[in-house]
């Protein structure tokens, strides 16, 4: 046909080899870059767990090891046996699962009551919502303990769980309220002249809409309650009610030294359950939040 | 009867229907809605009253310390005195709050500029990888984003340590530097922050590429094909098409990174503790400082009260946009 | 209608908050200055509990289950031990003598236990000084800081002192068979340690810029001191001549002897004990612990190969070390003050502090006849240096607030920036003091 070079037209077989090569080369260039990427983002957690397998005299080298010379599981030994691993898990545990389950019940609730209902001060609630998540994250603690000593809360499990709910519900509710105000309130019309009373419709209609809001809160629960330091060393009283950051904690000794194998052997085991949660539940949250976000 | 809402409206909806990102989707009723005033029933709830003494009373027990002279006797034996507005005026004369607030501001910003550049573009390379390989870079992401920030501080900590640690090594054997083995990250004001800013920018670029990812998975790809054929570079076509529609998602993230850098604590207290000299005390550490080391309760509670005030002043126009959000309701 | 039921629920939460604002206060800041003495005796405890704390590694739990079995038997009731972590402690300890069922005894370190006792947290324990001493005398390193207005709020645990920990063999290959027991001759053998070990990266002798406790010894030995008290007016005292005097001969102590890079790091990043073990220095200053620590970072060091001295002065003395260790305290707000009355003069006790704290902890015992008497014994080789070190110790001020210039690290940066060079002794110290005077005597 013509003679113009390949890359003026827009149609015809050569674009598409010209388009087959310029893909390929992109592929190849995003193929580099990941792998680039993924070498310098993934090697802090390799050190982590590269350090965790290293018996104690390997651990602090002038020159780095990068393999442990001889690989030992006595530091993942020890956390199991010499220590209050299993206990401050268990709290740990029973202190998360108490937060995420609690704050998705009481982040239901009171989202659905601030974005469908009218009433006083709602806005001033929303506001101070919305200011409670700009506080610096250890003010708060000195007044809540102030608070949780009088109520006779500390030291007990519901104590610790209601801390957290507390850092947690002011997002969950931010969060919850968008999903909410985005369902059109005819859904709701029709189902109530259907004869459905308030609650039929928040657990049926209302909630189902609301899941990516839910999954969000329980990861942040998650999050707060996992890892948190401060407020579960302060708020409990003994050791077989702490958590597992106090455990991690307790590896920094400057009397002994710090077992930096050991340490590295407890972050892995503390971190192990954190990963495998958020790899299960990743796709669905960023998912929705994307979606959620759309809605304003 | 009501206007026709968007069919977009449906949570899970794609976002390239026709409607405008951001606009809220509000249901109207011609004659307003019928008003149940729930307030004093809902107050009043166990989950009511839960929510309050949980979350409120501490707030308002706050702000009242920060008007008074709360400190390490009165937590022993109940004395303090109330010293009114004088506190705040004494934080507001005080120069150390203001470098402390030059300070945040500027490494909130380096912090939420970096972790959205870098984001934005790990999102764009995850939409151009094969299956396989996208599992492997949201893994090594999702690895990133889920060690606790206890255990990434002290691994930290830790390869950048001078004399042992990890991170002087590698670079010394780069050859650019010269001999780094040496170098304290700690004791020197910019790579304390940059050591810092690595930390926090490591563990922040995963929620927001996966996030940004799924935005722009959404996007029909016609649009891209479209500008391809039309000979635009890789760059435009990301600029041109690909942001606007991942406009909405970018503004919630911003937002969410803003709150989180301002108040970031953590982090730059096991680095540095806001060393050296106080070159990395943000608002966070001089906070902490003053209410835990000084134990000058009430002076940090209203540090941490006017931090508070001065975020909610720059985030003022989302906030209002999101208060203003289904008041129509 | 409306408006009431909204005020009600404000009016709700005013009060709680009240209540909680007052619910720490209240009475049982140990009664006044009791001048009489009073016995402790032999309280009856069967079926309570009494709560201890105890710090991550301060005494083994050979000696602390020592401690509980005599106090059982004595007195019948149970002792509930919690083993507290390091990090954060002042923070704990803080919030939980604030309470009203606090911990019955607690183990304070040394420079934090003014922090607590001058504010109202602890028992008042004077008169029952004469009992818990048991005839001995008290290292004033421990006894002073718990002392406030003459009034005593804690009882000497155990202290632990710093001397020299040097590697033999690498001391010999250089020509040094000898632990100097001058400065003079210090130097000298560090002279010869340096030019057999030319690396650039090794100190002959490691001393971080930052570690003040190590600092001070120069500034003790000179004369000088961190604040003095008088009139109730604390003055700093590091712009002194005989302080000045010490800087700088700490100063070119440090830069001629420890690395450049060391000029600005602290003993514990990188840990001291691990630099020693990686070959990387021949000498440091450190407590007793670290004996332990750097064999099992480097099981191919043993004891033969490991030497301790007290560092020796220029005044012709060993250098004053700081003496830190801890001080058992009793809650003001305690509910068993009878049974930790007990407890903690059991801890005291001669027995315990000699079969115990020294012979099998090997920190130094409590009182100077402690140490007389564990001189006497045949002392370890290692554990001897470090008690010939103890005998001319020093504390830091016993103020109140003392804990804020550690917790705010702003004696390490001090010294730090002498090492450094970034700030002459005398223009450091002038901006030190009026920080230290400040604290000191503020609220």
């Amino acid at each position: 046909m013509t003679t113009t070079p390949p890359q003026e037209t827009l149609s015809g077989a050569r674009p598409r080899k010209r388009d087959a090569r310029r893909r390929r080369k992109l592929r190849l260039g995003a193929n580099i870059s990941a792998i680039v990427f993924s070498v310098i983002w993934i090697f802090p957690v390799y050190w982590m767990i590269n350090t965790a397998f290293k018996p104690r005299p390997e651990v602090m080298t002038p020159t780095p090891i990068f393999f442990p010379k001889h690989p030992t599981l006595s530091n993942f030994i020890d956390a199991f046996t010499q220590s209050n691993f299993l206990l401050n898990l268990r709290n740990s545990v029973i202190v998360v699962a108490g937060a995420v389950v609690l704050s998705i019940v009481l982040g239901l609730l009171a989202s659905a009551a601030l974005s469908r209902f009218r009433f006083r001060g709602r806005r001033t609630i929303m506001v101070t919502i919305l200011a409670v998540q700009m506080l610096p994250g250890t003010a708060l603690l000195i007044p809540t303990f102030l608070v949780f000593n009088s109520l006779n809360l500390l030291g007990t499990y519901i104590g610790l769980i209601l801390a957290y709910v507390a850092v947690v519900l002011p997002f969950s509710i931010w969060v919850m309220r968008g999903f909410f105000i985005a369902i059109p309130y005819e859904i709701e019309e029709a189902a109530m002249m259907d004869g459905a009373g308030n609650w039929r419709i928040l657990w049926s209609i209302l909630f189902p809409l609301v899941i990516p809001g839910v999954i969000a809160t329980s990861i942040f629960a998650f999050i707060a309650a996992w890892n948190d330091y401060l407020v579960a060393y302060t708020f409990m009283k003994d050791q077989t009610m702490y958590t597992l950051p106090v455990w991690l904690a307790s590896f920094s000794n400057p009397i002994t030294g710090t077992d930096f194998g050991g340490q590295m052997a407890g972050s892995v085991l503390f971190s192990l359950p954190v990963v495998v949660f958020f790899l299960l539940i990743q796709r669905k949250l960023v998912a929705g939040i994307a979606a959620g976000a759309v809605k304003g | 009867m009501s206007s026709p809402i968007p069919a977009t409206s449906v949570a899970g909806e794609g976002v390239a229907a026709a409607d405008t990102p951001g606009q809220l989707h509000a249901p109207r009723s011609p004659q307003g809605r019928k008003k149940k005033d729930f307030t004093p029933l809902w107050l009043l709830t166990p989950a009511g009253l839960v929510i309050l003494a949980v979350t409120i009373v501490p707030i308002i027990l706050l702000i009242f310390i920060s008007f008074t002279d709360y400190n390490r006797r009165s937590l022993f034996t109940g004395e303090f005195a109330v010293v009114g507005l004088g506190q705040y005026a004494s934080i507001f004369t005080d120069v150390a709050f203001w470098w402390s607030l030059v300070r945040t501001v500027f490494f909130a910003t380096a912090l939420v500029a970096g972790s959205i550049a870098i984001g934005m573009a790990v999102a764009d390379l995850l939409t151009r990888l094969a299956p396989a390989m996208r599992y492997v870079v949201t893994v090594v992401l999702i690895f990133a984003w889920a060690v606790p920030n206890v255990a990434s501080s002290l691994v930290w900590d830790w390869l950048f340590q001078p004399g042992f640690g990890v991170a002087n090594w590698l670079l010394t054997q780069t050859h650019l530097f010269g001999d780094l083995t040496q170098v304290n990250w700690a004791q020197d004001p910019v790579l304390a922050y940059l050591a810092i800013w690595l930390l926090i920018v490591w563990q922040a670029v995963p929620f927001i590429a996966l996030t940004l990812y799924a935005s722009q998975t959404q996007v029909p790809s016609e649009y891209f094909e479209a500008a391809r054929l039309d000979g635009a570079s890789e760059w435009g076509i990301y600029w041109k098409v690909a942001i606007h529609f991942l406009k909405p998602t970018l503004l919630l993230v911003t937002i969410l990174s803003v709150i989180w850098d301002f108040n970031v604590f953590n982090q730059i207290w096991l680095v540095s503790q806001g060393g050296p000299n106080d070159a990395t005390a943000t608002l966070g550490i001089w906070t902490y400082k003053t209410a835990f080391v000084g134990f000058h309760i009430g002076e940090g509670a209203a540090i941490a009260v006017v931090t508070t005030v001065l975020l909610m002043i720059f985030t003022a126009y989302y906030i209002r946009n999101l208060v203003r959000a289904g008041e129509d309701l | 209608m409306h408006k009431t039921r909204y005020y009600l629920v404000i009016g709700a939460i005013g009060i709680t908050a009240a209540l909680a604002l007052s619910a720490c206060g209240g009475s049982g800041t140990g009664g006044g200055s009791k001048s009489t003495d009073q016995t402790i005796g032999t309280p009856d405890g069967t079926g309570k509990t009494l709560t201890v704390w105890a710090m991550d590694s301060d005494l083994s739990p050979d000696t602390l289950d020592a401690i509980n079995t005599e106090f059982t038997k004595q007195s019948g009731a149970k002792v509930k031990l919690e083993v507290q972590p390091w990090a954060d402690i002042t923070t704990k300890v803080t919030t939980a003598l604030a309470t009203s069922t606090p911990p019955d005894v607690l183990d304070l370190g040394n420079t934090q236990i003014p922090g607590y006792a001058f504010n109202g947290g602890l028992l008042d324990l004077t008169s029952y000084k004469k009992e818990l001493q048991q005839g001995n005398t008290w290292l004033a390193g421990l006894e002073l800081p718990a002392t406030f207005e003459g009034q005593l709020y804690g009882v000497p645990s155990f202290a632990g002192n710093r001397a020299v920990i040097y590697n033999k063999t690498v001391w010999a290959a250089a020509g040094v068979t000898e632990a100097p027991t001058t400065y003079e001759a210090l130097i000298a053998d560090l002279d010869k340690i340096k030019a057999a070990n030319p690396a650039k990266d090794f100190s002959a002798f490691y001393l971080p810029g930052m570690y003040w406790y190590a600092g001070m010894q120069w500034v003790w030995d000179a004369g000088g001191d961190i604040a003095t008290l008088s009139n109730d007016k604390w003055t700093a005292g590091l712009g002194s001549s005989a302080a000045q005097q010490g800087l700088n001969d700490f100063k070119t102590f440090q830069n001629t002897y420890s690395s450049v890079a060391s000029r600005t790091l602290d003993m514990d990043s990188p840990e001291q004990d691990k630099m020693f073990a990686s070959g990387k220095t021949a000498a440091i200053l450190s407590i007793s612990s670290s004996i332990d620590s750097i064999q099992k970072d480097n099981p191919k060091l043993t004891t033969a190969d490991l030497g301790t001295f007290p560092f020796p002065g220029k005044s012709g003395k060993s250098q004053p070390v700081m003496l830190g260790g801890s001080d058992w305290g009793i809650a003001a707000k305690s509910q068993n003050t009878e049974l930790a009355l007990l407890w903690v003069k059991i801890a005291a006790s001669p027995d315990i502090q000699n079969t115990y704290v020294f012979a099998k902890d090997g920190w130094t015992p409590n009182s100077v006849e402690g140490i007389k008497a564990a001189q006497k014994t045949d002392l370890p080789p290692l554990t001897a240096g470090f008690f010939a070190a103890a005998l001319n110790s020093k504390s830091t001020p016993a103020a109140a607030n003392w804990a804020v210039i550690e917790g705010d690290l702003s004696i390490n940066q001090f010294f730090s920036s002498i090492a450094s060079g970034a700030k002459s002794p005398a223009d450091a110290a002038e901006g030190f003091d009026s920080h230290i005077d400040s604290v000191l005597n503020g609220n």
